[in-house]
């Protein structure tokens, strides 16, 4: 039993669970797309707790890591450029108000 | 041989084209029974050398249908051609104006060409086919006018009363065929002993039916309902003869045991019949007992051994009765009715016509020098000098006797009386009634060359009978001219009027249980057509129910199933509320079971 | 091994305050200044577990981001201040319970299964940098290549949808 790691995946377990109540239960765009901040953020805890503690001289995890970083930056770019764009045409980012997709 | 055929084709085709056509009756009928006439005469003519003409026709396996022209059967075929040819004339001027004159003589000529078929037969197939054509067609003439009251249920009594009898004749023709092992007339009747014995009686059933011998003497009266040209062809000279005719063919074969009931039936039926027409209120119904009562005398005369006797006596009592029943339809054209009330008094109204039924009348009761005072005594010679003479002989003497005394009761009946109005003269019925009633007279010259022509002998009678014929002729004339019937009849008058019914009668005893057989199998049919019918309508109470189950179980799963996936559907619509959170919570949820999937692996790889 | 535990449940506990602070607060500003702090204290942790590099690099980038993050509250949120004190919240319970059940699936998946002995030797940091870099130029070319590739038609699509309805706008 390795305390480091168990603490340390218990603090990505923390953060996680926060980001997912916080993606599911906001209704601001912006305020989601935080929570799923908070999620990729416990993954990368997790990855960087498991490489440490068990395999510290793989350097393929750390590039797991800045991959995973590269996409988060990328992933919010785009969803800023989304919710640029609905406020232009709708006026607001509520999710309480998007109904288009409908069935 | 083509006269042989061209007496029974010519009045059959007739017959046939005028059922067709449904046009000039008249002029149709006259040619088809005058060619037949002279194709019967020609035919007689050409078998005067004493060879036979036949024709075979294919017909049963080993049993072809023969028509032959002996002798004996060219004098019958020449006799129904010339009955019928003066009965057609007169028909011709009686059915004047009846709307229904192409049946009538369509028929009629159906019947003159059955009546030579049955005659000319050469195998006992063609005669049984010929005895049921007669049959049926008697059943039609006599309830020509079914329209009226009462004709057809006479025409029923008729047909079931002779049709009765006619199984003793089938039954017979199985005995002699299965016997003799072939259906020829003339071989089978070479068979002897007690086959014979047994093929006589029952043949003598069947010609009891067919000549009204008693017991079966009441269809006879009751077909006078019919138009009075069919009782002179039918009902006197021809169908009634049929019964003689066949006793006369098969005499040869009969042995002594069925002569004596041939004689004995014949001698009751004389005298009961005659009783019967002496009581009678009717002229029609008289003359029809009073044919009942000739046809005993001949079947007296086969069963006392002188088959030739009863022939000579058929052809005389032919020509007579013809004439009287023509003279009786002109009476009865004048004055609307037959009953003899009604009719008291016509014969002076019409003396020519009188005259002539009076020279009928007097041959008829055996007067010289006319035809039946020759078959009468060679009756009475037979029958005194039979096996049998004390039974015969004093039933064929009040045959004899009651022949004269109905017979002058009619005269008396039909001079005696007020004239009536003046009516118009009738040539076509004179016509026809004259040919006969001379026939009737100079017929008797003639039997010698028939006797020749026949090779048969007849004997001589001396003085004795000639003298009881005479005496039994004229004594009955005198008693039926001048004392009523009333007297003459005593105790006897209800039961003769009564046709002498016992226990009912042939009405109770045949009638009505066949007419009651008939009904219980309409009946029986009606309940089969019932049952079919509810069968049917079972299935289709199947096929409904099926159809129902079709529709109501079947169609409801179906259709509530479609219903359910959309009600379903739009439950499932619900899923899609465009919520990009409630989005986001299924994609959650579907994540989590998805891990919790593959984390549980090891559970079930 | 004790001063790294201590570390790491300061800046962990800090990164779990933190991020419940984000979606506590009303005032959008406050919001992504408490994910930023959040952030920051997982970059802490980084170093703390001897990724240096990751570590400042969490550090910087979610700097940056949490910045631009901020500024894009300021524009679109109704209330940035959070003066008016609206719940903006929906689907709570779903998300509360959503959130518990992760918690406590993660929590057991962690302390269940035996991780195996701890791994000692550390490369240092020099060391490490180098074999990344190594790592990046070799086995991992093709993914970030691809990862590359990515984000160019990402930048692309993002510039494209920022951008367009403004032009028909000026139309």
């Amino acid at each position: 039993m390795i305390l480091e790691l168990m603490i340390a995946l218990t603090i990505g377990a923390g953060l996680f669970a926060v980001g997912l109540y916080g993606a599911l239960s906001q209704t601001n765009l912006v305020m989601i797309i935080m929570g799923v901040e908070l999620i990729l953020a416990a993954a990368l805890v997790n990855l960087v707790a498991f490489w440490r503690y068990l395999h510290p001289d793989e350097p393929a995890g750390q590039m797991f890591v800045l991959i995973i970083m590269a996409v988060m930056a990328v992933e919010m770019a785009v969803g800023f450029a989304i919710a640029i764009s609905r406020f232009r045409s709708r006026g607001s980012v509520e999710m309480e108000e998007a109904r288009e997709l409908k069935g | 041989m083509t006269m042989l055929a061209l007496t029974l084709l010519s009045p059959l085709l007739a017959g046939l084209a005028l059922l067709a056509l449904r046009r000039a009756p008249e002029m149709i009928a006259l040619a088809g029974i005058g060619l037949g006439f002279v194709a019967a005469l020609a035919q007689l003519a050409g078998i005067a050398g004493g060879e036979t003409v036949q024709i075979i026709l294919p017909g049963l396996p080993q049993m072809p249908l023969r028509l032959i022209a002996t002798p004996l059967t060219a004098v019958f075929s020449i006799l129904v051609a010339t009955v019928a040819a003066s009965v057609v004339l007169y028909a011709v001027g009686y059915m004047r104006g009846d709307a229904e004159r192409p049946r009538f003589f369509g028929t009629l000529l159906l019947f003159v060409a059955a009546m030579q078929a049955l005659v000319l037969a050469g195998d006992w197939i063609t005669v049984l086919a010929a005895w049921e054509l007669i049959g049926f067609a008697s059943y039609l003439l006599i309830g020509f006018w079914h329209g009226r009251a009462g004709v057809a249920s006479a025409a029923t009594r008729a047909f079931v009363y002779t049709r009765s009898a006619d199984l003793g004749l089938y039954v017979g023709i199985f005995v002699l065929i299965g016997w003799a092992g072939t259906s020829e007339i003339s071989a089978t009747l070479a068979i002897s002993g007690t086959p014979a014995l047994v093929a006589g009686l029952l043949l003598l059933i069947g010609a009891m039916g067919k000549s009204a011998q008693v017991p079966m003497q009441d269809w006879l009266q009751r077909a006078m309902a019919g138009p009075t040209p069919v009782s002179a062809l039918l009902h006197s000279a021809t169908l009634v003869a049929a019964g003689a005719i066949l006793l006369i063919r098969a005499a040869p074969m009969l042995p002594g045991g069925a002569l004596l009931a041939v004689g004995l039936v014949g001698g009751v039926t004389a005298v009961i019949t005659g009783l019967i027409a002496l009581g009678e209120r009717d002229l029609k119904r008289l003359l029809a007992a009073s044919t009942a009562s000739q046809y005993g005398l001949m079947l007296v005369a086969i069963g006392a051994g002188a088959p030739i006797a009863a022939l000579l006596h058929l052809i005389a009592h032919a020509a007579i009765k013809s004439a009287l029943f023509l003279g009786a339809g002109v009476f009865q054209h004048d004055r609307n009715g037959t009953g003899l009330e009604i009719l008291a008094g016509a014969g002076r109204a019409r003396p020519g016509i009188f005259a002539g039924f009076a020279i009928a009348a007097l041959a008829l009761a055996g007067l010289p020098p006319m035809a039946a005072f020759f078959s009468k005594d060679a009756i009475l010679a037979a029958a005194l000098g039979s096996d049998a003479a004390p039974w015969l002989l004093p039933l064929a003497l009040a045959g004899s006797v009651l022949t004269g005394a109905y017979m002058g009761r009619a005269l008396n009946v039909l001079w005696a009386g007020a004239p009536g109005t003046a009516t118009a003269p009738v040539p076509l019925l004179a016509a026809g009634m004259g040919v006969l009633v001379g026939l009737a007279a100079v017929l008797g010259f003639g039997f010698g060359a028939l006797e020749e022509f026949l090779s048969v002998e007849v004997e001589k009678p001396g003085w004795i009978v000639p003298a009881m014929g005479l005496a039994v002729g004229l004594g009955g004339l005198a008693l039926g001219w001048f004392v009523a019937p009333a007297r003459l009849l005593g105790p006897l008058l209800a039961p003769s009027q009564n046709g002498f019914a016992i226990a009912g009668g042939m009405d109770a005893l045949i009638l009505r249980p066949s007419l009651a057989i008939a009904a219980a199998c309409e009946r029986l049919e009606r309940a089969l057509f019932d049952a079919v019918m509810a069968v049917g309508r079972i299935n289709l109470s199947f096929g409904r129910a099926a159809r129902s189950a079709d529709t109501d179980a079947i169609d409801w799963a179906i259709f509530g199933f479609v219903r359910r996936t959309f009600a379903l559907g739009d439950r499932a619509r619900r899923l899609q509320s465009g919520f990009i959170h409630r989005e986001l919570a299924l994609t959650v949820i579907g994540i989590a079971l998805i891990a919790a999937a593959l984390l549980a692996a090891p559970l079930y790889s | 091994m004790s001063v790294q535990v201590i570390f790491l449940v300061f800046f962990g506990a800090a990164a779990v305050w933190f991020g419940i602070v984000v979606f506590r607060t009303h005032s959008m500003v406050r919001s992504a200044l408490a994910l930023l702090f959040s952030q920051t204290a997982i970059g802490a942790m980084f170093l703390v577990m001897q990724a240096e590099f990751l570590g400042v690099l969490q550090i910087m980038m979610m700097a940056t981001e949490m910045s631009v993050m901020a500024i894009f509250m300021v524009m679109f949120m109704m209330d940035p201040g959070g003066m008016g004190a609206m719940d903006m919240t929906h689907q709570k319970r779903l998300s509360l319970w959503a959130g518990g059940i992760g918690l406590v699936a993660a929590v057991l998946l962690v302390w269940l299964p035996d991780w195996g002995p701890i791994a000692l030797a550390v490369p240092s940091a020099q060391q490490q940098a180098e074999d990344l870099g190594r790592e990046l130029l070799g086995r991992s070319m093709f993914i970030f290549q691809s990862a590359a590739l990515t984000i160019l038609t990402a930048m692309v699509a993002a510039t494209m949808v920022a951008i367009v309805p403004n032009a028909e706008q000026r139309k």
